[in-house]
């Protein structure tokens, strides 16, 4: 180089090899454990599910980019990401059309509509979810467990119901069933106490732990194997692509909610580890309560944050009319963001100073 | 004639006048400023406006080295013998203040107005900067390995002009040989009784006033208060160890250590040299840039200038110039892709004063300054960690000092 052409600029002059398009490749890679998953219980269907969202996600922005004549910033991966995690929190039989539809409004009225990346207030994800919900109610609230699956895995529902020996010689990829949350509500819901009893024996009487752990069970694309959910989580961590205060959060205000109900009446609410490892509450606690943009920066305000979300699942789940509640917990949670940066302002250290 | 913080000093040669090494050829008569001498003999050849690394353009003496002039040597062999009793504190400070002593440090504020003894704020303690700076930059740590009697010898000038009870030697747990050999003079000379060596932890920044005094005492200096009114005195290697030479041998400050860096230099190294001389000499004596060089940094590399003439030169408070390549500085070329900031707070987390930097950053980008103060943007130091850490590439620290420009501005009118 000559010395005719230095470079001049503020400090500092060296930094940290770290991009947007590096943290969000880190998420996805993340997810992969999750996706393999998926792509085991749910065969053909988890990659179609997967790869329409991916596709629309990226197009619409690619679209939007092009008519508001700005730079393309599908570079960022950012929209590969919620169109995971979009995919990953559909039932698994949803008809493309919808995927589609749900995938548009992620990005479009989700985020581009906002300004972009960092400028979205909510979850372009669970806004994409929560449209599909308002939609498609009935789609969006028939499950399907794995058919073709090993006899052997512990099983998950009433007894005698061995789904996959039933159902294999017809080579269905999946049945409709409900999920195990589904008969938690059940359970809550009933009139008598008797009855609910009777629900939670049938349902979870026996390998329920080991079932939502592995994932075979009925439950949104990736959601249901907690074990991949929580790999995938804790080389975020490894990575410090995300901090340990939130997911901490969510699933401690989860846990001691559940553990504080299941205490008083454990005949009616299930065990707090079911609660943990079922639905959408680990994946929320990893993936989507941890998304930089919508949730708030300082240390105190994202342990409220995540606080808030694992107690409002639960309130849902107990109290509420749904028996999930990842996404309306998050939503919740995601207006509340610029309030909860705005009540924990830091104090430089030293205090403040006097001469503004 | 503006290495420190104060005034300006005004040229006391003429053009074409001859200069002996150590003359002073510039001189203030405000209360905070310090003389500078020539370090070379020679003739005055202009006096003119040269590239300054901080302020742009300043006025400067040119000196054109006389063909006799002899290179000053180091001289840590006249401090094997050094006697704190046979100096008075008058004798200290005055020699101070002659030989033009800065703060070697970076922030350049003159040693004898730092050092004298203020009745309103006595000085009960100092605290020795070991700490180097920032990444990179070792000269400091040659000092106190090379010259550590000398440096001592500073240490212990410093403290009794100053009146101080007692001494921390702040040092950083990556520089072992150093802590070895300051144990050892301290415990094989007298006066060191109320000298003490904190060995910290190694981590930027803590060459900071702030966060070495946090470092060493474990105490928080309040927000716009600075050392001084709380009783400390905080001085740096460089600055010690020219305080000895210009006490004990009554020399001014005309030399110094400058470390000279980075991948983009062939032969990177540590050199005593003339204050003055030209960043261009130095690089050309390390065997000049390599092909893939693109900045050339006078300072450290997180908190220095980068320049665009060669021909600056070094003044007082140049610790070291570094060279770095493409791959160096990495995404922090700021002509690289820049995205929207994704609140991720990585700069929240290692703000050093526990700001919020990308708030801001963004109110300064839309020139809402009240916001920003509202941030306590004054409080930030710029010690460049939030730009170093953003994933979205935004020059937060250069956006944070433009804020306060545009704040010194407003305050004018």
């Amino acid at each position: 180089m000559s010395k005719d052409k230095l470079f001049v600029s503020p400090g500092p002059h060296i930094s940290k090899p770290i991009s947007t398009r590096m943290v969000m490749l880190d998420v996805i890679i993340a997810l992969l454990p999750a996706l393999l998953a998926a792509a085991y219980f749910f065969r053909l269907r988890a990659v179609i599910v997967v790869a329409t969202c991916v596709i629309s996600c990226v197009v619409t922005e690619w679209i939007i980019c092009k008519v508001r004549k700005q730079p393309s910033s599908i570079g960022d991966l950012s929209a590969v990401l919620t169109a995971i995690i979009l995919a990953f929190s559909v039932p698994p039989m949803l008809p493309v059309a919808y995927l589609i539809i749900g995938s548009v409004f992620s990005i479009a009225i989700g985020k581009m509509v906002f300004g972009g990346l960092g400028n979205n207030p909510f979850n372009p994800a669970m806004l994409g979810r929560a449209f599909l919900t308002a939609c498609f109610g009935m789609a969006m609230t028939t499950w399907t467990v794995p058919a073709n699956i090993n006899p052997e895995l512990p099983q998950i529902g009433p007894k005698g119901a061995t789904i996959a020996e039933k159902y294999q010689d017809q080579g269905l990829e999946g049945i409709t069933e409900a999920t195990p949350l589904a008969w938690t509500k059940n359970a809550i819901k009933a009139k008598t106490l008797e009855q609910a009893e009777t629900i939670i024996k049938e349902n979870f009487g026996h390998s329920q732990l080991k079932a939502v752990l592995i994932g075979y069970t009925g439950g949104c694309l990736g959601e249901t194997s907690s074990l991949a959910l929580m790999l995938g989580g804790i080389y975020m961590l490894l990575r410090r692509t995300i901090t340990w205060v939130i997911p901490v959060s969510v699933l401690a205000s989860a846990f001691i909610f559940a553990e504080i109900f299941h205490f008083f009446k454990p005949e009616v609410y299930v065990n707090p580890l079911f609660q943990i490892f079922s639905g959408g509450l680990l994946i929320c606690a990893f993936f989507i309560a941890t998304d930089p943009v919508t949730n708030p920066m300082t240390t105190k305000a994202q342990a409220l944050f995540g606080i808030g979300v694992g107690v409002l699942i639960m309130l849902i789940r107990t109290v509420g009319a749904y028996p999930e509640g990842v996404m309306y917990a998050v939503l919740i949670m995601n207006a509340f963001t610029p309030l909860l940066d705005r009540l924990c302002k830091k104090t430089p250290i030293g205090g403040v100073p006097n001469a503004a | 004639m503006s290495q420190h913080i104060g005034a300006p000093c005004k040229p006391t040669v003429a053009k074409r006048q001859e200069v002996k090494a150590g003359d002073v050829i510039g001189d203030s008569d405000a209360f905070v400023s310090a003389k500078i001498h020539s370090p070379v003999d020679g003739v005055v050849k202009d006096i003119a406006n040269r590239s300054h690394p901080v302020l742009g353009r300043e006025l400067a003496v040119i000196i054109d080295v006389s063909e006799d002039n002899t290179a000053k040597l180091p001289t840590p062999e006249s401090f094997e013998n050094f006697n704190l009793q046979d100096y008075s504190q008058e004798q200290i400070l005055n020699a101070i203040s002659e030989a033009g002593i800065v703060g070697m440090g970076g922030a350049g504020f003159p040693t004898s107005v730092k050092v004298a003894p203020n009745e309103k704020m006595p000085k009960h303690t100092m605290i020795v900067n070991a700490c180097e700076c920032e990444p990179y930059i070792t000269c400091d740590y040659r000092v106190m390995l090379e010259w550590t009697k000398q440096f001592i010898a500073g240490v212990k000038l410093i403290q009794k002009a100053s009146g101080c009870k007692e001494v921390h030697i702040g040092i950083e747990n990556n520089k072992p040989k150093a802590i070895a050999a300051i144990k050892e003079v301290l415990a094989n000379t007298s006066d060191s009784e109320s000298i003490d060596v904190v060995t910290l932890k190694t981590k930027y920044p803590q060459g900071g006033e702030r966060q070495l005094i946090n470092a060493v005492m474990g105490k928080v200096v309040p927000t716009g208060v600075i050392p001084p009114m709380i009783g400390l005195l905080v001085c740096n290697v460089a600055t010690a160890a020219a305080t000895a030479e210009a006490v004990v041998l009554g020399q001014a400050l005309t030399h110094r250590a400058v470390t000279v860096s980075g991948k983009g230099i062939k032969n990177p190294g540590n050199f005593y040299c003339p204050i003055g001389t030209s960043v261009s000499d130095l690089i050309d004596h390390c065997g000049g840039l390599t092909d893939d060089a693109v900045k050339v940094v006078l300072g450290g590399p997180m908190m220095g200038f980068s320049i665009a003439d060669l021909e600056t030169p070094t003044t007082k408070t140049s610790g070291s110039i570094l060279v770095l390549t493409k791959k160096e500085i990495g995404k922090a070329n700021y002509l690289g892709q820049q995205t929207n900031c994704i609140k991720c707070g990585r700069c929240v987390g290692v703000c050093p004063e526990n700001l919020i930097p990308c708030e801001i950053a963004s109110s300064v980008k839309v020139r809402d300054l009240d916001r920003a103060n509202r941030f306590n943007m004054s409080a930030c130091m710029e010690c460049g960690c939030c730009s170093y850490v953003c994933p979205a590439n935004i020059e937060i620290t250069g956006l944070i000092k433009t804020g306060k420009i545009l704040n010194a501005r407003n305050n004018r009118k």
